[in-house]
């Protein structure tokens, strides 16, 4: 009975004490949780990609009713300007149209070319097209999620493009949903080249809405207005893919706008261009860390 | 179902009701809002939600409401894990412990106070994630963030004020 007593005495004190250093106990928490997210990803991965899954459908939900008020927004703002539109796009058809028979007729060339040279062409890329659920941008990350249906061939690394160029990759798979990292976000490093010169960098992200190109040599001549394409150098994006185009070029830092609007992306285009698999994803994570350190 | 099994359901419902709607409105924060520069105009509803319930409702939104709203939070965005979650328990324990100087003022001292909170604690925030990434994170987009925080806080406190007095009726 003594002993009972003795051990009501001790839980009582015990749990007096935590309520006391609840708050501390909280705040040591959230630093450890901060710890083994720098330190061992994996683990914070798995449960970050299982508890997207739990909460994306919420979300998804509320999208249904965002994306009415914003499509009966656009119903009537476009009304204004649908015959200025109608004009310009027949114009913008009849390029096309002149463009796609230059275009195939190159195509034939290339490939007759190719054949001579005994050339390997890269592989043939794949698409997996996905709706924006959720998006963030602001001064301590740039994301969105992406409702991908649990398609195999979403897998962790791939590009992420919006109907103008690179957005992003993707960061994280779940089952029904996938995180993607944008190339505005402070993790995000895509080696790059100047499409008119062919000097090589680093576009990075530092969570601002316009990345700056770095890496760069010192004597590179780079202008304002030149495009900013992938390198392929690493072997996680295919060379080729726009990006932006160069908007400042100050001592310090070349300042490189997007060519997508990450402000109003609804679908993104995730493409398989069978650079990454599931084995190396994880040493590409890590890659991306150390060029951040 | 019997009566008193849903008076016990209705009860629970309260008590939890503070959280949820806080978890409500996180959501509703991060849905695409598809307009120009729409990434700069969202407001830390999360903060908002923290201070408002904090200081109205300290009775059965308490510290572990703090932190599972913050660990929501974290969830979504691709911060690092952690960063909401020390955010909100810093404006948690500022209004703890201030919450007496709000009392039966006016709603402008109580909005000024909010205003000075969001401050010291998006401040912190930032701090904590510029020391983990090692490099200073963009302090323009933060204070952007900052001024909507406060500008749209009078918004959310009407409707969270709202559920307080519809819902949560019987309680109060």
């Amino acid at each position: 009975m003594k002993r009972r007593k003795v051990l009501f005495i001790h839980l009582s004190n015990i749990r007096l004490l935590v309520k006391k250093f609840a708050i501390v106990i909280l705040f040591l928490s959230a630093f450890v949780m901060m710890l083994i997210n720098k330190t061992d990803t994996v683990i914070i991965e798995k449960t970050s990609s299982v508890a997207t899954d739990v909460v994306s459908p919420l979300i998804d939900v509320l999208v249904i009713p965002a994306r009415m008020l914003a499509g009966v927004y656009d119903y009537f703002h476009e009304l204004k300007t649908i015959r200025q539109d109608n004009v310009k796009l027949r114009d913008e058809n009849k390029q096309l149209v002149m463009m796609s028979n230059k275009a195939r007729a190159l195509e034939i060339e290339n490939r007759l070319l190719a054949n001579l040279l005994n050339y390997t062409p890269p592989p043939e890329a794949t698409y997996v097209t996905a709706r924006v659920i959720a998006e963030e941008g602001n001064a301590f990350s740039h994301s969105l999620i992406a409702y991908t249906a649990g398609n195999p061939n979403v897998k962790k690394g791939q590009v992420v493009l919006s109907e103008n160029g690179v957005i992003g990759r993707i960061e994280q798979v779940g089952q029904m949903y996938s995180k993607i990292i944008l190339i505005t976000d402070i993790n995000s490093k895509i080696p790059v080249v100047v499409e008119r010169t062919r000097v090589r960098g680093i576009l990075s992200g530092d969570n601002t809405s316009i990345p700056k190109l770095v890496f760069v040599p010192l004597d590179a001549k780079i202008f304002i207005g030149d495009r900013v394409i992938t390198s392929g150098v690493a072997g996680v994006f295919p060379p080729g893919l726009p990006i932006g185009k160069v908007i400042s070029v100050d001592k310090n830092e070349i300042k490189v706008k997007t060519l997508g609007d990450l402000d109003r992306i609804e679908f993104v285009r995730i493409v398989d261009y069978n650079l990454v698999d599931e084995s190396n994803s994880q040493d590409l994570s890590n890659s991306g860390e150390k060029v951040n350190e | 179902m019997s009566d008193e099994l849903r008076e016990n359901l209705a009860a629970y419902f309260q008590r939890f009701l503070p959280f949820l709607t806080s978890v409500a409105w996180i959501l509703v924060s991060y849905v695409p809002l598809d307009f120009a520069s729409a990434n700069n105009l969202r407001p830390d509803v999360g903060l908002m939600c923290v201070f408002f319930w904090t200081l109205h409702r300290p009775d059965i939104f308490n510290l572990f409401s703090v932190y599972f709203l913050g660990l929501v939070a974290d969830i979504i965005t691709s911060a690092p894990l952690g960063s909401n979650i020390f955010s909100f328990l810093i404006m948690y324990l500022l209004v703890s412990n201030l919450a007496a100087y709000f009392n039966a003022k006016p709603f402008v001292v109580t909005w000024y106070g909010f205003a000075l909170f969001c401050l010291f604690t998006m401040l912190s925030r930032w701090l904590l994630v510029s020391v983990y990434y090692s490099q200073f994170l963009p302090l323009s987009l933060l204070m952007f963030s900052l001024l909507f925080t406060i500008a749209t806080y009078p918004v959310l406190g009407l409707v969270n004020a709202c559920v307080q007095n519809v819902l949560m009726k019987d309680e109060a």
